[in-house]
């Protein structure tokens, strides 16, 4: 096959429910480091491009930086089972803006069992907000239990929405065997920087050859009723 | 590697589950429905409509392309009758993006040289034929594969576009049998570019064209 000389980016997947914040995280990671990243943005929506208009409208990259994927209904095929038409856009942005740093793809929101295959993304965040409950990180999945980072966002309304953000952090912790966790809000600076100091420290490894892409699986080790625990993986 | 089946072969390449996108398509039918108006009930008539028209365009194409890799020519005016076929900008761009994903699938699970002669975006026809004569499918096998291949994916768009019972849909295919096996009849056999069918369906790539400017859409196209 014809292979066009283009820069290999590093790709990082954010994966999570409907309505947690992603487009809000990438937005937020766009305007954090677009100077100091080459950047680029894949979306996958349901039903429109809203995510990638609102991310062109929040002119955080150039429109052109920010490509929107039809998943024909299928959010979780499209990151798991079917990588095609997500792996054409990434190639097509490293193409079209070589050579490119990073480029992040963002999953059609779907259920706590989707999570990127590592035919796609280097890495992946899975993004869970405190409005969605406190016990939500307890009820684990793979994403939750194993992507490289999990973010629990919006923990300014915690107060609100009668969470202890805290405790759900440390409940997160304990669901993913200590793997890295961040509790964010976008009005909480010092949680901004644990999230860029993440993905430089990623980027590093990423070029100096060190990482890994781990994949989540299908299923987290689990229980048996006759005492064992075990995993497929 | 043993000699293949082309039974299995061609449920292989048929196979919905194959990774090659084709979950983001709706072969038209989200366009017509969005554009056109048209409703579940009409669909059987929409797929022969497709099978008579643009589906047996891509059909004889991948037949010529077969025929030339089997000889290893070379597929230039092979491409050419397809474009020229082919007169809906969106619809040629789609077919590149599909044939971009069957290329990326056949370099690395069919390997052969003929893969290093391809552009970045060659149309699928061109690639559904160089795989069935790299693979060992044979001309009425990939007519099968290509009229299949459409009415399959049509089916499966209609149930996320309009609530439906999915054994309507499956029999929506089934009874697209015969049509396909006329599309088997009318393309296996094409010998030079010339010969491949050039029938107009203005209103699939009118409603084509005005889907590529959707802004709301479930479907690639």
């Amino acid at each position: 096959m014809h292979e066009h000389a283009v820069t290999r980016s590093f790709r990082l997947g954010i994966a999570g429910p409907v309505g947690v914040g992603k487009s809000s995280l990438i937005a937020l990671v766009c305007s954090e480091l677009r100077h100091e990243f080459r950047l680029g943005v894949v979306t996958n929506d349901i039903y429109t491009d809203e995510d990638a208009r609102f991310l062109r409208s929040a002119g955080v990259l150039e429109p052109e930086r920010i490509r929107a994927v039809e998943t024909g209904a299928c959010p979780h095929t499209a990151i798991r089972d079917d990588v095609t038409a997500n792996l054409l856009a990434v190639e097509d942005l490293e193409h079209d803006f070589a050579p490119l740093d990073v480029v992040l793809v963002e999953s059609g929101g779907d259920n706590l069992t989707a999570t990127f295959s590592p035919a796609l993304i280097d890495a992946q965040i899975f993004v869970l907000d405190v409005a969605g409950g406190g016990d939500v990180a307890r009820k684990g999945g793979p994403g939750i239990s194993r992507a490289d980072l999990l973010v629990v966002n919006k923990t300014d309304l915690g107060p609100y929405v009668g969470v202890d953000v805290a405790q759900m952090k440390v409940d997160a912790s304990t669901a993913r065997d200590g793997r890295p966790v961040i509790a964010l809000s976008r009005t909480d600076r010092a949680s901004i920087d644990e999230l860029t100091t993440w993905l430089r420290s990623m980027v590093a490894q990423f070029r100096g050859g060190t990482h890994s892409p781990v994949d989540p699986g299908p299923m987290a080790p689990h229980f048996h009723a006759d005492g064992t625990v075990h995993s497929h993986a | 590697m043993p000699t293949p089946s082309p039974d299995l072969l061609l449920a292989l390449l048929a196979d919905a589950r194959l990774p090659v996108g084709g979950h983001t398509q709706s072969a038209g039918l989200e366009p017509a429905m969005t554009h056109g108006g048209l409703r579940s009930g009409d669909v059987p008539e929409f797929l022969r409509g497709r099978l008579a028209t643009v589906v047996a365009v891509e059909a004889g194409t991948a037949v010529l392309a077969r025929h030339r890799v089997a000889r290893g020519g070379n597929l230039t005016d092979v491409e050419d009758a397809w474009a020229a076929r082919t007169p809906s900008a969106p619809l040629r761009e789609v077919s590149r993006t599909l044939g971009r994903g069957y290329l990326r699938m056949a370099d690395r699970v069919f390997p052969h040289p003929v893969w290093a002669g391809f552009p970045r975006d060659p149309p699928r026809p061109l690639v559904l034929g160089a795989l069935a004569a790299v693979a060992g499918l044979d001309s009425a096998r990939l007519v099968r594969l290509v009229g299949h291949e459409d009415v399959a994916t049509v089916a499966a768009a209609a149930l996320k576009l309009d609530p439906l019972d999915p054994l309507e849909t499956t029999r929506w295919a089934l009874d697209a049998h015969p049509l396909i096996e006329r599309l088997v009849e009318r393309c296996s056999e094409l010998e030079t570019p010339a010969d491949i069918p050039a029938p107009s369906a203005p209103l699939v790539e009118e409603f084509s064209v005005l889907h590529h400017r959707t802004k709301q859409r479930l479907f690639h196209a």
